[in-house]
């Protein structure tokens, strides 16, 4: 008995039962103690109050919504909020810290210090109180009547209105697919090893897929067309509000171009640091070989780079789906708002921040299998050494 | 390219060239001309600006003052014939520098495709051919990670051979590398330097130089101390400087 003991596998499966049970015997028994307490209190546990209607609003959703609504389609809309938010805040900020971070390594001495000043600015005040910043900015902004013109944008205190196209949802919806898998198919097929061609040798046909996809994406904006309007609708003044174009609301607003920039900056950082994890022995290779700059730029330094910066990338991203969460300061209905007013106006605490914990694990768990799986397929062969 | 320039303007000319890091001045009024297919050893003491001056050659250092002419073409802050000299210059560096992220193939192809636009099926029939001469044909598909120093640093002679330059510009190539590998970069080597190329080497091999060189160059502080056939150099040498230096590298 004691020999099996010494055993390394047999300690090892003894080990991980014994944590199972310590982990079970905590969840039961603390399921089990809230069960009490709530049923003294006449809250009924259960998942039964995901069929029941609202009976409250959301103030921005992609989804209809109406107070009849039960609180699952609720939650629904919450998680399809919080992503729209954390998409365009990941490519706001992943195309601000491009830039940034491509300014700090420059040669320009300009630039280096615009980017640094960037850096060390946003980097250092506090996410909550930058949204709060551009909130009461973007509701301090002149009414609709007097609104200021910014290139296409109409910007007013109702929100910033922006020019929206004439298709029906259905259409927009089917073209955003297309566009979508016409970016996500060329990195599929710049990658995967399953095919019989290596993956360098296949240029031609990425290029092919993603023209071929956006083109797809356009023809079926045209289709969905509305008949007899123009393509695109330019918000306009009416009376005293703005007709027409696409509204976006202040909280909206505030919130992408506080998670935007904020995360600017440390994607600008992380940019910079791949870009610095590069050898310069590989540039000089390539600079003696007679490649330009930009070939340079876009055959040796961006992809060594991209490979430095993904692991780390992964974990801001992260970082950033969950700071949407600050949507509640503003009042903006993201999935933890949502599932706050819940709270407050079932009382189902622990069901609704179950809820809320496995929508965030699942998202952020897809967002970190997503990169492991590009990590895998483009990670440098062999042993690296460094010069 | 050997038309495309005059057979009898020297490979490499350099005047009066000066390079300075700040206050440290690296080169100090370097004189040297290299004729066409003729094989040049550069050895000297650790920070003597061996790296320095012939890193100036293909402009990945520049010169302060002074002239440095390749196949005729003057380098200057013209970017053109910066371009056009790269294209001519191929280099081969003491860590080998490969594209970790692209097959031992792909190196190769890249700069023929991108800077010369040489179909594809036409640089890689080419690629095989260097790698043959190089001899690892048989590693054509795997990455630089996954083979051993000495591969890794025939693959970037053969990478530069690619480019089919007129002039080849070594540094250290076998520095890097353990005993028992140097020998085969140098077979390789010695083998190149029958073919007629330009190859100006810096190298502490001194038995490379003896067989291969057609002069060989001391330098010492940023300065050309000594230039002679290998014969005088190692056997009279005039300066004292390369006398204690010879003891030196030759003496164990
Ligand atoms: N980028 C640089 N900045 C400042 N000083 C430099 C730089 N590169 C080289 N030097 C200095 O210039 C001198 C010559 O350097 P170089 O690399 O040419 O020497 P080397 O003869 O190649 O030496 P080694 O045999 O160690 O390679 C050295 O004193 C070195 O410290
Ligand atoms: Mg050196």
């Amino acid at each position: 008995m004691i020999r099996i003991l010494r055993h390394q596998k047999v300690r090892n499966i003894l080990l991980q039962a014994l944590f199972v049970a310590v982990v079970l015997v905590v969840v039961v028994g603390g399921w089990r103690n809230a069960q009490q307490a709530l049923s003294s209190q006449n809250v009924v546990s259960g998942f039964g109050f995901l069929q029941k209607s609202t009976g409250w609003d959301v103030n921005f959703s992609l989804l209809p919504a109406s107070p009849n609504d039960p609180y699952w389609w609720f939650f629904v809309i919450g998680i399809v909020n919080t992503l729209f938010l954390g998409t365009l805040g990941l490519v706001l900020a992943t195309l601000i810290g491009g830039l940034v971070g491509i300014a700090r390594t420059s040669s320009n001495e300009l630039l280096q210090l615009l980017g640094r000043l960037y850096v060390d600015f946003f980097r250092n005040i506090p996410l909550i109180l930058q949204v709060f910043f551009w909130y009461a900015l973007v509701t301090n902004l002149p009414s609709p009547r007097n609104a200021i013109d910014f290139g296409p944008l109409v910007l007013s205190n109702r929100g910033v209105y922006m020019p929206a196209l004439n298709v029906g949802g259905w259409h927009v919806f089917a073209a955003a697919v297309a566009a979508l898998a016409a970016l996500a198919l060329p990195l599929w097929l710049r990658t995967t090893r399953r095919l019989a061609t290596p993956p360098e040798q296949r240029g031609a046909l990425v290029w092919r897929v993603l023209a071929g996809g956006l083109l797809l994406a356009a023809a079926i904006l045209l289709l969905g067309r509305t008949p007899g309007s123009p393509l695109i609708d330019a918000p306009l003044l009416q009376g005293l509000n703005l007709r027409g174009g696409l509204r976006v609301s202040p909280e909206f607003s505030a919130l992408l171009v506080a998670i935007g920039i904020y995360g600017g900056a440390y994607i600008g950082e992380i940019v910079r640091g791949g870009f610095k994890a590069v050898g310069k022995g590989q540039t000089e290779a390539a600079h003696s070989l007679g490649l330009s700059p930009w070939q340079t730029f876009s055959r040796i330094r961006l992809p060594l780079a991209l490979r430095a910066m993904l692991p780390i990338l992964a974990n801001q991203y992260i970082w950033l789906i969950k700071a949407t969460t600050l949507g509640i300061a503003v009042g903006f209905t993201d999935f933890f708002m949502i599932v706050a007013v819940t709270i407050n106006q079932s009382g189902q605490t622990l069901e609704a921040i179950g809820i809320l914990m496995a929508g965030f694990l699942a998202i952020n768990l897809s967002i970190a299998a997503i990169f492991n799986r590009i990590n895998r397929a483009i990670a440098l062969k062999g042993n690296q050494l460094r010069s | 390219m050997a038309d495309t320039h005059p057979t009898n303007v020297p490979a490499v000319q350099i005047n009066g060239m000066n390079k300075f890091y700040g206050h440290f001045h690296a080169l100090k009024n370097i004189h040297l001309t290299v004729h066409r297919g003729e094989k040049v050893v550069v050895c000297g003491p650790s920070g003597s600006g061996k790296s320095t001056m012939i890193r100036c050659i293909n402009r990945l250092e520049e010169h302060n003052s002074g002239q440095i002419t390749v196949l005729g073409t003057e380098l200057n802050d013209d970017v053109a014939s910066i371009d056009g000299i790269r294209r001519e210059v191929g280099m081969v560096f003491q860590h080998f520098n490969l594209f970790p992220h692209m097959t031992v193939l792909e190196n190769c192809v890249l700069a023929p495709m991108l800077v010369r636009k040489t179909p594809r099926a036409q640089a890689e029939a080419a690629a095989m051919r260097y790698l043959e001469k190089v001899r690892i044909p048989e590693q054509a598909l795997k990455y630089p990670g996954q083979l051993s120093g000495g591969q890794q640093q025939r693959v970037a002679i053969a990478r530069s051979l690619c480019m089919e330059p007129e002039i080849l510009l070594f540094d250290e190539p076998t520095s890097a590398l353990d005993p028992e590998m140097i020998s085969e970069v140098l077979d390789v080597m010695v083998h190149l330097a029958s073919e007629g190329r330009t190859m100006i080497c810096v190298t502490h091999e001194m038995g490379f130089a003896r067989r291969v060189a057609d002069r060989v160059i001391f330098m010492d502080a940023g300065e050309i101390v000594e230039e002679a056939d290998p014969e005088t150099f190692f056997q009279s040498p005039s300066s004292d400087r390369t006398k204690q230096f010879l003891s030196q590298v030759l003496g164990h």
